[in-house]
């Protein structure tokens, strides 16, 4: 396998409980991860699952800095971005872009879609041709350059998470990290913006971390899993040997809730392994 | 036998004329589960909201009957509906927390159809309600009805909006996406409780919904909708068998299926849209004759 991108080991997290706030006073911390191990494969589409409260947004938020570890380190191309002031992060931000769930609310309303796509351009010196790279930006996700002067109100969802996948990767950076980027899709704009993300990672070599409640989306498009729940990794592996074989009996369970589109009076009866 | 729930050649549009329901028909028979599918804008949730009255100011009905055990829903004074709707339909919402009113105990929001609609006193129905939480599995009835709905978690809310719903024994339950906003194993029990309620009671269910594989599972008919017209109709074991239309059969295609991942999630074919489109401007047309 190849060299990883990210070594992350006894990664720790811990974000105020607002809660338990006192009116006066700093909100007590609560660990959210506690204490990750993993390796993320180079050039290669790892999928990380939980239920909501798992960790795992946390987690992707960790890898891109979006939070600072309380414990742990992140190693990210050799480089210990743990504890990294935003000044030195600076620099390595082009290289870690993301993609968000709701489109909608991820994109300035008052800015043309042109300059949405621009704005990580601009931010990273990046000043000449902004145009063109912004079209060659839409061209690449499937969208007309036209689409350059419109409003993000005026697009479909699908076409806003196109802006989404486009704006993330005009730096062309290294890393990309997809938090539930379809999950309020519909299905068959689900099953394109999937299929965009794919091909887009392989054409452009990207390492990619994608979110996800959902392990049938999973299944299709990652290599590797990793089953996240109450801040620990319960099982993590190359994603057809969890499929054909989970270990840990919460994957199990994960597995068996999903409802196939396939007709089983016995399904509403069965009782889960736990 | 009459049916629970007919809707015959249900029409609505828009102010702008725009056409959202198209002649929409479909049976609910006494303790079936019709389970209602498509995507977004295909018009399922508004056909829920036509059966409880709950439409849009901008919707407007323009022809078609709904009829309620035989009452035509349509047909009657505005008041005489509400009663009679109130008394014999119940709504499972998709999202509880935006159901609940944030600032009132859960007890007395679940309380509050039994005796405002129904007339039933405060003890009846605060008994009645206890009752249904001890059957909905909720181990601790007392705190959930004294805790505000930001104090429970998503599939207790649910529980709890699901016994109030039976609450009062009603014919027919409109559910709409009920478990959408759920995580995958709250989902499956959420699922149970509402089937194992269902059965016991005979209640039918007008289930909405954008997920085949729920579709499969909970119902026993199943009509799918796009842009608000009925693509196919059919038994669910029939449908899942032997997809009639190329619709149905690509949106089978694109719904994601774990067990084969490389046959699943596939993108929609433009020319099965296209066609479809076809065939509503071709419904349109017709329609718009005799509509002026």
């Amino acid at each position: 396998m190849a060299e990883p991108l990210f070594h992350v080991r006894g990664l720790k997290v811990a974000l105020p409980d607002m809660a338990r706030k006192p009116l006066f006073g700093r909100a007590p911390l609560i660990e959210i991860l506690k204490g990750l191990d993993f390796d993320l494969p180079a050039r290669s589409i790892t999928g990380i699952v939980g239920e909501s409260g798992s960790g795992k947004s946390t987690l992707g938020r960790a890898l891109v800095r979006l939070n600072e570890p309380s414990a742990g380190t992140v190693v990210f191309e050799g480089r210990d971005i743990t504890h990294l002031p935003e000044t030195q992060l600076k620099p390595l931000r082009r290289d870690l872009q993301m993609i968000f769930q709701d489109p909608m609310s991820s994109l300035n309303p008052r800015r043309t879609i042109g300059a949405v796509i621009a704005a990580p351009l601009k931010q990273n010196r990046i000043t000449d041709d902004l145009a063109g790279r912004a079209a060659e930006a839409l061209r690449r996700v499937g969208l007309p350059e036209s689409f350059a002067g419109r409003y993000r109100h005026e697009l479909s969802g699908g076409q806003r998470q196109r802006v989404g996948i486009a704006r993330a990767l005009a730096l062309s950076p290294k890393f990309v990290l997809a938090d539930e980027i379809v999950s309020g899709l519909d299905v068959s704009t689900q099953a394109q913006i999937l299929s965009l993300l794919e091909k887009l990672a392989e054409e452009m070599g990207l390492t990619v971390v994608f979110i996800s409640h959902d392990l049938s989306v999973i299944r299709r498009l990652c290599r590797q899993v990793i089953v996240m729940r109450q801040g620990e990794i319960v099982e993590a592996g190359p994603t057809d040997a969890v499929f054909a074989a989970p270990a840990h009996a919460y994957t199990r369970d994960l597995i068996a809730a999903i409802p196939l589109p396939e007709v089983d009076p016995h399904w509403l009866e069965a009782q889960p392994s736990a | 036998m009459t049916a629970c729930l007919e809707i015959a050649g249900l029409s609505a549009t828009l102010a702008n004329g725009v056409r959202v329901l198209r002649d929409v028909s479909l049976t609910v028979q006494p303790g079936e589960v019709r389970a209602l599918v498509g995507e977004s804008g295909a018009g399922k949730s508004m056909i829920g909201k036509a059966v409880l009255g709950v439409l849009p100011p901008s919707v407007h009905v323009i022809e078609g009957h709904i009829r309620l055990e035989g009452a035509d829903l349509l047909a009657l004074p505005a008041k005489e509906r509400r009663t009679l709707v109130g008394a014999k339909t119940a709504l499972i919402p998709q999202d509880p927390l935006t159901a609940l009113n944030p600032s009132r105990r859960i007890g007395p929001q679940m309380t509050d159809r039994l005796t405002k609609i129904l007339g039933w006193s405060g003890e009846k129905a605060e008994a009645r309600i206890r009752q249904l939480l001890d059957e909905v599995q909720i181990r601790d009835p007392a705190r959930v009805v004294a805790s505000y709905p930001h104090e429970l978690s998503g599939g207790m809310r649910q529980r709890a909006l699901i016994a109030a719903a039976f609450a009062a024994e009603p014919r027919l339950i409109v559910a709409d996406e009920p478990t959408t906003a759920l995580d995958v194993t709250v989902q499956k029990q959420t699922l149970k409780l509402i089937a194992a309620m269902q059965r016991e009671r005979g209640t039918a269910i007008l289930f909405v919904t954008h997920d085949l594989g729920v579709v499969a599972k909970i119902s026993q008919k199943v009509t799918v909708l796009y842009a608000g017209e009925v693509v196919e109709e059919a038994d669910t074991a029939a449908l899942f068998a032997d997809p009639r239309h190329a619709y149905t059969r690509a949106l089978m295609r694109a719904t994601p299926r774990y067990t084969d991942p490389q046959a699943s999630l596939q993108p929609v074919d433009d020319a099965v849209l296209a066609e479809l489109a076809a065939e509503i401007a071709t419904a349109d047309r017709q329609w718009r004759r005799p509509h002026g």
